[in-house]
């Protein structure tokens, strides 16, 4: 059973990359978060706690009061100390080259994903990690 | 254009040298002839001779000085201890002036003509510090002409030395520059007004990408929803989340329109605006919401009453600062708001200060006012507002800041210029 979570504060969207996820039939857990500062607390409070920690992470940029760059930056704090693997995916609807740029500063995210998510990326991300 | 008046700087200072050489010279060749006259011995039969000598230098030296006398830059000569030895009248117009500065140095200058020290100081300050490197300086100052125009000279102090290698004299010379000087700040403000333009346009680029693309991508992924399934229940919710999607992209893309506006709005209209009135329009607008919180309001417009502006933009600045207020007011507390305009230096300032949730300026300082920055958990911000704020203030020349505490208050300021105060 994998464990996902959603950090983005766009309702729809959440609402459709869970149904996404659910008609692909993975047996997978999927939380909402939806905004950075919630994530990141979240994280810190369960840092020792394995069973609690997500195994994917879909990171949204934009959302109030910490936007996805601050929480990357608490995230890259945090990373060494978390007591399992978690792959990070930035997902974003922003098409800005800019921002895929300043993303590679980033060594604890794993790609930077454009919305809409396409199905077969999806399945080949919770098949692999 | 800077390097065209520097190698002219450097002739100039080349073919001076040449100049003030050359009266110095003149000056101890007829020092030379006068000790000649002095001599008994000399015969008389050389007396036409000499005649013709001093003639001759004297005519070299009004030669010389009339052409530095003529050039338009200002010329002074110094001795080793700072006293004048020539000054020419594009430096001291009047020549009564110019006839007792000589042998004088800035300090009698400055008290005769009853003027302040501190030009004599920091001019001395400049010739000591060639005096001792024995080397050239270069320096722009600005003063203030007899008409309080400020008028900037692009100024060289050097020093020459006779064959001895003694130090026989400084010159210092003066181009005005103020013309330039002009030109270079317009040029440095049109570059700072480029730079915050093309800021600003990064912040578009940002949110055209980000923005409105999020609503379309949610759009198009309801569509292929509603097309793929077979069931008509879960079609209809589908479509029930279509419509808030379609508000919203409306929504962003009439802010967008909007603020694009106000760029284009160069020659908006001002008018005189009643604070007071504009305020009762904005607090009639958020009536409902003032009631429901039961925010008290509290207002002195009396040291400003009147701005002039444009009326669409203070109605939105109010608007959205007032709004903002009642917004992120804190649940711990009854909602007060308090504004006041006053005068400072020749402005108006106006501020807003509430008792809300506050801001954390020590992280925030930077994307208060940024488009697309939300910084409470709100259903309705977009983070539009103080970007448009901000904008329209400094469409017309003011500037807004802001203070705040967390769980304390914030407060806005707003200074408005080229106000009748």
């Amino acid at each position: 059973m994998k464990n996902i979570f959603l950090i983005d504060d766009d309702p729809v969207f959440v609402f459709l990359t869970r149904k996404m996820i659910r008609s692909m039939n993975f047996k997978a857990e999927i939380n909402e978060i939806s905004d950075g500062l919630m994530a990141i607390s979240y994280l810190s409070e369960n840092i020792d706690k394995p069973e609690l920690l997500p195994d994917i992470i879909f990171l949204d940029l934009s959302m109030p009061v910490m936007d996805g760059w601050e929480f990357l930056n608490e995230y890259a704090l945090l990373q060494p100390r978390l007591t399992k693997k978690i792959a990070l995916f930035i997902v974003s609807s922003s098409i800005s080259p800019h921002e895929v740029e300043r993303s590679k500063t980033f060594q604890v995210v794993h790609d930077f994903l454009i919305k809409p998510l396409a199905k077969g990326k999806i399945r080949e991300i919770i098949e692999e990690m | 254009m800077d390097k065209e008046t520097k190698s002219l700087s450097d002739r100039q200072a080349a073919g001076l040298a040449a100049l003030a050489k050359q009266i110095v010279t003149t000056a101890s060749l007829k020092a030379q002839v006068t000790a000649f006259k002095k001599n008994e011995e000399f015969s008389r039969n050389n007396e036409a001779d000499q005649k013709l000598v001093a003639d001759k230098l004297d005519k070299q030296k009004k030669f010389y000085e009339n052409i530095l006398n003529k050039l338009p830059t200002d010329i002074a000569v110094f001795d080793p201890d700072h006293r004048y030895l020539f000054v020419n009248p594009g430096a001291i117009s009047k020549e009564e002036y110019r006839k007792f500065i000589i042998g004088k140095d800035d300090y009698q200058y400055a008290e005769y003509r009853n003027r302040d020290i501190s030009v004599a100081h920091s001019r001395r300050a400049k010739f000591l510090e060639v005096k001792n490197t024995g080397k050239e300086i270069r320096w722009e100052d600005s003063l203030p002409d007899p008409n309080g125009n400020i008028i900037t000279h692009l100024r060289r102090l050097y020093p020459v030395y006779d064959e001895a290698g003694a130090l026989s004299m400084v010159i210092g010379f003066g181009i005005d520059i103020t013309e330039r000087k002009i030109m270079e700040e317009k040029q440095a403000s049109l570059v700072k007004q480029l730079s915050a333009q093309n800021n600003q346009l990064v912040d578009f680029c940002n949110i055209v990408s980000h923005n409105l693309r999020a609503p379309l991508v949610n759009i198009s992924m309801l569509a292929e929803f509603i097309e793929e399934s077979e069931d008509a229940d879960e079609q209809q919710l589908m479509i029930s989340k279509l419509r808030p999607v379609v508000g919203n992209l409306h929504d962003t893309f009439n802010e967008l329109v909007e603020s694009i506006q106000i760029k284009q709005d160069l020659e908006i209209k001002t008018e005189d605006i009643c604070l007071a009135d504009c305020l009762q329009k904005t607090l009639d607008g958020l009536q409902t919401e003032i009631n429901k919180l039961q925010a008290h309001i509290e207002v002195d417009f009396s040291k400003a009453p009147v701005i002039r502006y444009p009326p669409k933009y203070i109605r939105s600045i109010l608007d959205n600062l007032v709004s903002n207020s009642l917004k992120y007011h804190s649940p711990a507390r009854q909602p007060s708001i308090e504004l006041r305009s006053e005068i400072v230096d020749k402005n108006i300032v106006l501020s807003i200060r509430d008792n809300g949730l506050g801001l954390d300026l020590t992280k925030h300082r930077d994307n208060v006012f940024k488009i697309g920055k939300v910084f409470h958990r709100h259903p309705n911000a977009k983070g539009f507002g103080l970007f448009m704020t901000k904008t329209q203030v400094e469409s017309m020349g003011g500037r807004i800041w802001v203070e705040s505490q967390p769980d304390k208050g914030t407060v806005f300021f707003i200074e408005f210029v080229h106000q009748k105060t």
